[in-house]
């Protein structure tokens, strides 16, 4: 982008000032799309957080209302007797989801990170290049095939049933290396390195007080993505862990609510539907400035 | 060996402070293994839990195999192809449903999110917050809850009674237009569900053209019609190839794609057939990439290449 210019700093004023007025005579038909839209995407939001406080008589009603007519708090009170009813405390999920969500994260970014610097910002590195087809080649399978021979190999190193299953196969995370690339390609300066090699910087240092706070907002995406989409993940508790104690809360809702008695549990499970999204909604609303700052500024770069 | 950089001044201080054995290893070899220490993590986290598991069930997939270990594995050749295409009455179905879903969401994807996106990137008040809302499907779409909300038969049209619009149009103009409407809504609902990444990447892509070229077609006397013609899309259209390949990806790998939910039973519920389930993975994908391939190929040929954009 050598040539082209990103604000209008020579603009003639004139043509400013008509576009100015221009774009504050006009709102009007872009609020008519953008309300509509904004409507649709908190559909399912309300809809999910409505049903939680949905009477049971509400519940069973077909097709099933939108919005709660008579507001309860009876299912998160089925939902305590239900979890009462479990082999192992609800506590025991809620402290394996917990734990392994922010360990998998942090660990997951930290390994991206480090190794995307290299890939971004190094001067020698054979095999650059092919590391990087790679990773782009290992965006396009779909986790779900991949697992039947994964789950093979963590047998054979021993993981099942442990906290190392749910842990170290996530890590090597294609899409986190991917985007932090983008982010390192183009936020990080090949100068500011520069000067600090020069300055007798270790490589270390320079990762760590210099690359990662100029890609903040990157880091922060991931750690949001990554929460989102392993505390939603039920399939490798499932799949690689095989004692109740081992479980997390997503398998717990599941067991929960596929019970044989599962039709009488219908409000415990619109109040576990509830709990389960509270916590990313409340990650994703705490960071949401930062996300949409980082994600306005990857996939391309210019 | 923790050397800085011009190459001379670290020449002198390896020269005083190292070891002689050390000094052997050049400055370039030094550089290029603390590179390699920094992205082995990754790279041996991918080769055992992601390579090597690819490379296995290719293998497999050629295999029978029912217990969950690869001792008693039975040759079989390409009856594993065979069977999915010739014997197995649920697959080629499913994949033909999925390819034909898919291949009809993906445009409408594709139109509505840069139409989001260039409504989104006006300045207009409240812009960042419409932006928010936008993404929020993303942050909860891909949740087990949402998953189970639909295994209830809580489709889109629940949803879309939300707003009532049906109700509307079956009062007033009557129970054909009625449906249609609400086809249509259910529709838009799923696609403005998965359109929240597409969006921003169309964002950024919308941010980094020129200002400059928008006021000299205005010049011109362009109107806003030819400029979205003849400015938008051209200078876009790099950034839409991405974001075709990234729908196309993301449909083809989305949890309520019924290829991988078939796959995954024939895997792990259906008695543990991973052989045949490693086949049928290989057939999808084969199938994915091929569909990628021809889309790009064609796309390809329309993308404009500004001369020094990369520059």
């Amino acid at each position: 982008m050598a040539v082209l210019v990103r604000r209008p700093q020579t603009v003639d004023f004139s043509v400013a000032k008509v576009l100015r007025f221009l774009r504050k005579q006009t709102p009007a038909p872009s609020y008519l799309f953008l309300i509509p839209m904004a409507v649709f995407s908190m559909l399912p939001i309300v809809y999910v957080i409505s049903t939680a406080f949905k009477p049971l008589e509400e519940l069973l009603l077909f097709p099933p209302p939108f919005l709660v007519r008579r507001p309860t708090l009876d299912n998160f009170q089925d939902l305590l007797l239900a979890t009462n009813a479990l082999a192992v405390p609800f506590t025991r999920y809620l402290f394996n989801s917990i734990f392994v969500v922010l360990t998998t994260v942090m660990l997951q970014v930290l390994m991206c990170s480090m190794c995307a610097y290299p890939l971004s910002k190094a001067r020698v590195l054979p095999g650059r290049n092919f590391i990087f087809g790679m990773i782009v080649a290992a965006l396009m399978f779909a986790p779900q095939v991949t697992r039947i021979p994964q789950y093979l190999v963590v047998q054979k190193i021993g993981l099942i049933d442990t906290y190392g299953a749910l842990i170290l196969p996530a890590l090597a995370w294609s899409y986190g290396l991917f985007m932090m690339k983008q982010f390192m390609d183009n936020a990080v300066p090949n100068e500011l390195i520069e000067a600090a090699r020069v300055d007798g910087a270790q490589e270390w240092t320079i990762f760590w007080n210099i690359v990662m706070p100029n890609v903040a907002p990157a880091w922060n995406t991931l750690l949001i993505f990554g929460f989102i989409q392993l505390w939603n993940d039920s399939f490798s508790p499932l799949v690689f862990t095989r004692s109740e104690a081992m479980k997390t809360v997503s398998v717990a809702m599941i067991s929960l609510t596929n019970g044989p008695a599962s039709i009488a549990r219908q409000g415990a499970q619109a109040a576990a539907a509830f709990l389960m999204t509270a916590p990313t909604i409340t990650v994703f609303l705490l960071r949401q400035a930062k996300v949409i700052e980082t994600m306005a500024h990857s996939g391309i770069k210019s | 060996m923790k050397i800085a950089v011009s190459r001379d001044d670290a020449l002198a201080v390896a020269r005083a402070t190292t070891p002689v054995r050390r000094r052997r290893l050049s400055l370039t070899t030094q550089r290029m293994l603390e590179g390699y220490f920094f992205v082995s993590p990754w790279i041996v986290g991918f080769l055992v839990f992601l390579a090597w598991p690819l490379f296995q069930s290719f293998f497999l997939s050629f295999h029978e195999l029912q217990a969950t270990s690869l001792t008693d594995l039975k040759w079989k050749g390409i009856d594993n192809y065979k069977e999915a295409f010739f014997i197995d009455a649920r697959f080629v179905p499913k994949l033909l449903a999925t390819l034909k879903n898919n291949l009809l969401d993906v445009p409408v994807i594709m139109i509505f999110s840069l139409f989001s996106a260039i409504l989104a990137n006006q300045r207009i008040k409240g812009v960042i917050g419409f932006r928010a809302v936008f993404f929020l499907p993303l942050v909860i779409g891909s949740a087990q809850v949402i998953k189970q909300l639909f295994a209830q038969g809580v489709g889109g049209a629940t949803l879309s009674q939300g707003i009532n619009v049906q109700e509307l149009v079956y009062q007033y103009i009557g129970a054909d237009a009625a449906a249609g409407v609400s086809d249509l809504l259910n529709r838009l609902l799923f696609v403005l569900w998965k359109t929240g990444v597409q969006m921003l990447i169309f964002l950024a892509g919308l941010n980094s053209v020129s200002p400059v070229l928008y006021e000299a077609a205005r010049v011109d006397g362009a109107t806003d019609w030819d400029r979205f013609w003849k400015v938008t899309l051209p200078l876009l259209s790099p950034v839409i190839l991405v974001n075709l390949v990234y729908t196309i990806v993301d449909s083809f790998t989305d949890t309520f794609n019924q290829v991988l939910e078939y796959i995954q039973q024939t895997a792990f519920a259906g008695g543990f057939r991973l052989g045949y389930a490693a086949s049928l993975g290989w057939v999808y994908f084969a199938v994915v990439f091929l569909i990628l391939f021809v889309v790009i190929r064609i796309t390809n040929q329309y993308v404009f290449y500004a001369g020094d954009r990369s520059g």
